[in-house]
């Protein structure tokens, strides 16, 4: 077009040329008219040419004229045109680049928890060059992330509700998984009732592990947190405790480890749900054998089972199911997954940094293998002391009935003279061989005496000047130096010692006050 | 939920006597609680933890409701786990002396005088 455009310019440069011919023609024919014909008719002939040669000048004038107009008018057009085009195109791949990297861009970070507001500004400073689609752009973006904030803040809400809902299902079956475990503890004795709470306890346990499942697949961590180290076969029989054919499950040689208190819960849900799974789909009569073995990176459970096993596509499905619990679920897939179980496995195993592979099993069922990596493991807590009943001592309530009732009449006297500052002197008098003596609680374990009950010990010498010291200050010089032990005076002192205005002995002054006051009372 | 309070380990009462409420077998019938039980054998790997305490804490004759204290468990419990220990072989239990077999007092009473005699 633009090309187009240019040829009228060579001919405009000849115009007067062009345009003057037919002029000269009809003024060239005119003059031979008027030769031509008689010199009577010479004059009006000679008119006649003159109004047309001036006629047709004009009009060729007024057509050479409008000739350029239209060849400007059309290099205008042209290059409106190509205008056009250009922006068409410009606007064409501005929209390409809104919908497929802007707003991609924008959804996914919008999913990655930043806010409405956040992801327009950045979209701004990306934004088309041309101004005038900058606005429309920013309005289509804008509608866009308001529409997928508003819908990630349901589906917020909605996980929320769920954890919520979770939690205090975990909640209460976590009490009652402690009741339960008191009154099992409380009617031992009666294999009928022991019987029935044990009954009652597993089924609580499958609430529970339905809960957690819930708060997982929420995006929540299931619900115990266990503070010490859990052995290897604690996680695996804690697994087993939350599935409902736990009888059919086999523990053959577990190694000799255990999983670090944050990762214990995690590891034993997951594991739960696998056994889940494998009991679940394998025949009842048929074993599931779960051992536990060191490998290098970790620890390697695995979990066989004597059931149909799974195709190649039902075991890529699995796969699939694992991996994309992986990559985030949806609680709208909750309603019908049959394998909830490996949604939430995948998801914890993403979360803890375990791994988990399906694999056919010698058995010809199912083996699932779960590696957990070495950083979670740690040394097995020690054993609890087995008591030796045929070495001394004797068994552990012994020791303590007869210490018992030594401290007996004694403690208490000790306690009133702590709580009464040294105020009782028969207390410490009559104490000073039961100084050396340690006392055990119900436990048969050593008390730690409090550091106060020694604040008397001194006073039996110092008690009878600090009565009289009330007047004289300086006389009871070695008294406070012998008095280390009053609850908060170190603490007195360090205050004073940063105000650096009062000197040691100031202190000490004042809590001998104090006890000759107390004395008084 | 609240964590920390780990007192309790991971797994469930019914997990450690495997769904069992009640001691089965003959031998396990008349485990009481004053029943003594010796182990008749060390503890080995592969054993369930409870069972292996059972038999180190069993090398001396204990009597199933000292066992019942020591490892926290209920007697139920521990009935279960003493049966499946004498069901292999691996302790024995003794019914405690009955009463009526022990010597009676006056004939005690004499061996020491005489004793003192002497």
């Amino acid at each position: 077009m633009v090309r187009t455009g240019t040829p009228p310019a060579g001919p405009r440069s000849a115009p007067p040329l062009v345009w003057m011919l037919p002029a000269a023609v009809v003024a060239a024919c005119s003059v031979g008219a008027v030769v031509a014909v008689q010199a009577a008719a010479r004059v009006p002939v000679a008119w006649c040419g003159a109004a047309a040669t001036a006629a047709v000048l004009l009009i060729a004038g007024e057509t050479a004229r409008r000739g350029r107009t239209v060849t400007v008018l059309r290099r205008r057009q042209a290059e409106h045109d190509a205008t056009l085009q250009r922006r068409l195109a410009e606007q064409e791949a501005a929209t390409r680049r809104l919908a497929e990297a802007l707003l991609p861009e924008a959804v996914l970070r919008l999913q990655n928890g930043d806010t409405a507001a956040e992801v327009l500004r950045a979209a701004a400073q990306t934004a088309a060059k041309d101004p005038d689609f900058t606005p429309a752009h920013q309005a289509v973006l804008r509608t866009v992330v308001d529409a997928v904030a508003a819908e990630e803040e349901l589906r917020d809400s909605a996980q929320r509700a769920f954890v919520n809902i979770a939690r205090r299902v975990q909640a209460i079956v976590h009490q009652q998984a402690q009741d339960l475990r008191e009154m099992e503890h409380r009617h031992g004795e009666d294999p009928a009732v022991f019987g029935d709470l044990l009954h009652i306890d597993h089924g609580t346990a499958l609430i529970g592990r339905l809960a957690d499942s819930i708060a997982v697949l929420s995006g929540a961590r299931p619900g115990r947190q266990w503070s010490r180290p859990v052995p290897m076969f604690s996680v695996l029989r804690g697994a087993m405790s939350r599935i409902l054919d736990y009888q059919r499950v086999d523990l053959h040689a577990v190694a000799e480890v255990a999983v670090v208190g944050p990762a214990a819960e995690p590891l034993i849900h997951a594991l739960a749900e696998l056994l889940d799974n494998a009991t679940r789909y394998s025949p009842p009569q048929t074993r599931v054998h779960v051992s536990a073995t060191e490998v290098q990176s970790g620890i390697a459970v695995e979990i066989e089972d004597g059931g149909l096993g799974m195709g190649e596509e039902a075991r890529e499905r699995a796969e699939r199911a694992l991996s994309r619990a992986s990559a985030g679920i949806d609680l709208d897939d909750l309603g019908e997954t049959p394998r909830l179980g490996l949604a939430v496995v995948g998801r914890l195993a993403r979360a803890y940094g375990f791994t988990v592979a399906l694999r056919p099993s010698a058995y010809a069922g199912v083996r699932a293998v779960m590696v957990i990596p070495g950083d979670v493991l740690t040394t097995l807590p020690p054993p609890r002391p087995v008591p030796r009943p045929g070495t001394m001592p004797p068994p552990r309530p012994m020791p303590t009935r007869p210490a018992q009732p030594r401290p007996g009449d004694r403690a208490p006297a000790a306690a009133q003279a702590v709580h009464a500052s040294g105020a009782q002197e028969p207390g410490p008098q009559d104490q000073p061989a039961g100084v050396e003596h340690v006392e055990h609680n119900a436990y048969g374990l050593p008390q730690r005496r409090r550091r106060t009950a020694g604040a008397p010990r001194p006073r039996p010498g110092g008690a009878a000047p600090a009565a009289h010291a009330r007047g004289r200050g300086p006389a009871p010089a070695p008294a406070p130096a012998r008095e280390p032990v009053q609850p908060g005076m170190w603490l007195a002192a360090f205050q004073a010692g940063v105000n650096g205005e009062a000197p040691p002995a100031a202190v000490p002054a004042r809590w001998q006050g104090d006890d000759s006051s107390d004395e008084g009372q | 939920m609240s964590g920390g309070e780990a007192d309790d380990g991971p797994e469930r009462m019914y997990v450690i006597t495997g769904g069992r409420s009640e001691a089965g077998g003959r031998a396990a019938a008349d485990l009481d609680l004053v029943t003594l039980v010796v182990a008749r054998s060390v503890p080995e790997p592969g054993m369930a933890p409870e069972h292996a305490a059972i038999v180190r804490m069993c090398q001396y004759p204990l009597s199933v409701a000292e066992v019942s204290a020591y490892l926290e468990l209920p007697v139920s419990a521990v009935r279960v786990l003493l049966a499946d220990l004498l069901a292999g072989g691996r302790a024995e239990a003794r019914a405690p002396v009955p009463a009526a077999s022990l010597p009676d007092a006056e004939l005690l009473e004499a061996v020491m005088h005489g004793l003192q005699r002497l």
